[in-house]
């Protein structure tokens, strides 16, 4: 039984007074001491230690009241109430308050059953809110998602630019972006082109003719594959960093990514690192002046398969 | 009205306005209630993490709202806004180095706590909310770096963004749904910078306000975890409150990261590359420095191929964050000493160890790319 503020405390040998204050250790959340008021002559703070027994209204100590009243006076400065103090849980380990005190619900809500209709209404009314917004909110966040695929013929250069065979040569461009409400701007593009001998034209097309269709199934070009240019997507199929052409100290010239370390060979072939499927061949065609021309197109990185994004 | 507390006549107009405003706020008990609380075993140098990271947190609050003063988040202004921080506004360079570097000290700080909190036993019951918590805090800064890393943006910022979303999109059914929805769109642009914007100024710092707010409430409730050695007269001899010796030492761990952020805003400001563009160039990306063991985690060959991505860009971050949340309810043993959790101790040098060495790697890669 903890000890009751009021209490009388009784010594050994004689009554002393009651008790004011406890103090609780911050811990272990147990009363440590209990402050007795000394009927007139101040206040004593007393170990626990030193309690023998409590009952309802009185607790008794085991040492004689001589020895409580050479006690140093309780000094309060060096304490705080549990209203000032953070410690979870005290109130449900300290019993100093005589009784609970209760407030009673106002008299239409003490129908246990009214009150859970009207917490349940509450909740339906709140999901009804909700509800009608889901979706409008969705769509209007969805609406850039997904755009339609350009598949207009684009100038990326000219073959006059390629000095050697089964070289990858850089290929950079302008292309002109008008990105829904923002004013059209321009931004810089890439593809790798390889003007291949008919040897890695077949690493290439493995002797087919490579046809492109347009989202709806349509033939949208052939690259023949006799025809010596490859234009491949600066994208690397990996994760869709920027790749470039190498000296690799084995394998010799090569298409390297700097990001993931993924290595092609002139063909697109992955020669080592992580990336899943070879390099992205683009539609190309080349007119009489020798201007390069491609398809833009953009495939999402990291699938074995080609799937394209733009 | 309250009979309580009425000013004597001589109190002064200060302490009638703060009895004015306890009698109505409850101020006084409120302050009191901050500052006293028990630290069992003592105030420590190694507790003042969680208050740094507040502390970090409101200074990129402030310095983040500081620099939107001038910074437009277009393609076609941001890179251009950002430079003239840099160059033009007076002290924007020192303002936009200082949020640069205090994202590295957040990230640096944030492994710091949650290595302690680990390490000292302290997710154990009954905190295992509040480990939870401190987890998805941990999730909200590392997306506050990664979508403010493409806001400036430059070359950096672009390609750093196409590969983390390309990353994303590598989540089974969902992920090409949810790269285009942070994109919006199917590549990087306007939609993404702006979506990227939002997240960066508005939701995340709304989460981590209320999360971290959440996360001081569980942390009052359950109380400090305290030292794992002692015995409980030996750490209530040295237990103090919070204030003042807490306090104290964690407004000196804050001085010591302002300077060092101030330090690192003024002799390693940002320099912007050039402004994004679909066309790499000459620049090798690159993620941010305590991204770069995941970067070079993923050129390793077992990530490799399409099934191999999907461990690499998926199951390895789920696994490893699943493992970290369930783990107060797998590691039910109370004992919190490390020297005592050899699995534990094991584990948490291995990652540590892995990270340092990956990290390496990856600066000693960029050499041999050119």
């Amino acid at each position: 039984m903890q000890p009751k503020l009021k209490s009388r405390v009784r010594c050994a040998d004689r009554e002393i007074g009651e008790v004011t204050k406890v103090v609780v250790d911050p811990l272990s959340h147990e009363i440590s001491h209990i402050v007795v008021s000394m009927n007139g002559s101040g206040e004593r703070q007393v170990a626990m230690g030193h309690v023998q027994s409590v009952t309802e209204s009185l607790v008794e100590l085991r040492v004689p009241s001589s020895e409580i009243l050479v006690l140093p006076p309780f000094k309060r400065d060096d304490y705080v109430t549990t209203h000032e103090v953070e410690i979870s849980h005290l109130e449900e380990k300290i019993h100093v308050t005589p009784g609970e005190v209760l407030v009673p619900y106002p008299e239409l809500e003490k129908n246990v059953k009214r009150r859970t209709f009207f917490m349940n209404f509450t909740n339906v009314i709140t999901f009804l809110i909700g509800l009608p917004l889901a979706y409008p909110i969705m769509r209007y966040l969805m609406k850039p998602m997904y755009a339609p695929f350009d598949n207009a013929w684009l100038k990326v250069g000219n073959i006059g630019k390629i000095k050697e065979d089964d070289i990858g040569v850089q290929f950079e461009y302008k292309k002109k972006v008008k990105e829904v409400y923002m004013p059209e701007y321009e931004i810089e593009k890439n593809v790798w082109v390889v003007k291949a001998t008919s040897a890695l034209l077949d690493k290439v097309y493995q002797g087919k003719d490579l046809e492109f269709r347009d989202a709806t199934g349509t033939a949208l070009w052939t690259n023949k594959k006799e025809i010596p240019f490859v234009a491949f997507s600066g994208k690397c199929p990996h994760l869709g960093c920027g790749f470039k052409w190498r000296k690799h100290k084995v394998l010799g010239r090569v298409f390297l990514c700097p990001c993931h370390l993924s290595i092609f060979d002139a063909s697109g072939k992955v020669l080592d690192g992580p990336a899943p499927r070879p390099l992205d061949v683009l539609p190309v065609r080349v007119s009489v002046g020798g201007d390069l021309e491609i398809i833009e197109m953009e495939f999402k990185a990291g699938t074995k398969s080609q799937v394209r994004i733009i | 009205m309250e009979q309580s507390s009425i000013p004597g006549a001589q109190s002064t107009a200060t302490e009638k306005v703060i009895a004015f405003l306890d009698d109505r706020v409850g101020l006084k008990q409120m302050q009191a209630k901050m500052l006293n609380e028990p630290v069992p075993g003592g105030s420590r140098w190694a507790y003042v993490f969680g208050s740094v990271l507040l502390f970090l947190f409101l200074m990129q609050a402030l310095t983040g709202i500081l620099l939107m003063f001038y910074y437009v988040p277009t393609a076609d202004h941001a890179y251009a806004s950002t430079q003239y921080i840099i160059h033009e506004v007076d002290y924007g360079w020192f303002l936009l180095g200082y949020h640069f570097w205090g994202s590295s000290a957040m990230a640096v700080c944030v492994i710091a706590h949650m290595s302690q909190v680990f390490l000292w036993g302290a997710y154990k019951k009954p905190r295992e909310l509040l480990w939870i918590v401190g987890l998805a805090l941990f999730g909200i800064v590392i997306g506050f770096g990664f979508t403010g890393y493409l806001l400036p943006w430059d070359q950096r910022a672009y390609w750093a963004t196409t590969v983390g979303v390309e990353i994303l999109d590598k989540t089974p059914v969902l992920g090409d749904f949810m790269a285009r929805f942070l994109k919006g769109g199917p590549t990087p642009g306007q939609m993404t910078l702006s979506r990227f914007f939002v997240i960066h100024v508005m939701i995340l710092p709304a989460a981590l306000m209320g999360l971290a707010g959440l996360h001081l409430f569980l942390f009052r409730v359950a109380g400090p975890a305290g030292p794992f050695r002692g015995t409980s007269d030996e750490i209530k001899a040295k237990t103090d409150y919070f204030f003042p010796r807490q306090i104290w030492k964690d407004i000196v761990g804050m001085a010591a990261v302002f300077a060092t952020i101030c330090a690192l805003a003024f002799w390693e400001p940002v320099v912007l590359l050039e402004e994004a563009t679909p066309d790499p160039g000459d620049y090798h990306p690159e993620p941010e420095w305590y991204f770069l063991f995941y970067f070079q985690l993923l050129r390793l060959k077992i990530f490799s191929g399409e099934f191999g991505q999907l461990l690499g860009a998926v199951a390895l971050p789920v696994a490893f964050m699943v493992l970290l949340v369930a783990l107060p309810f797998i590691d039910k043993d109370p004992e919190r000493n490390i020297f005592k959790r050899p699995i534990a101790l094991v584990s948490w040098i291995v990652v540590m160890v892995t990270m340092l060495l990956f990290t390496v790697a990856a600066v000693i890669n960029r050499e041999f790319l050119d």
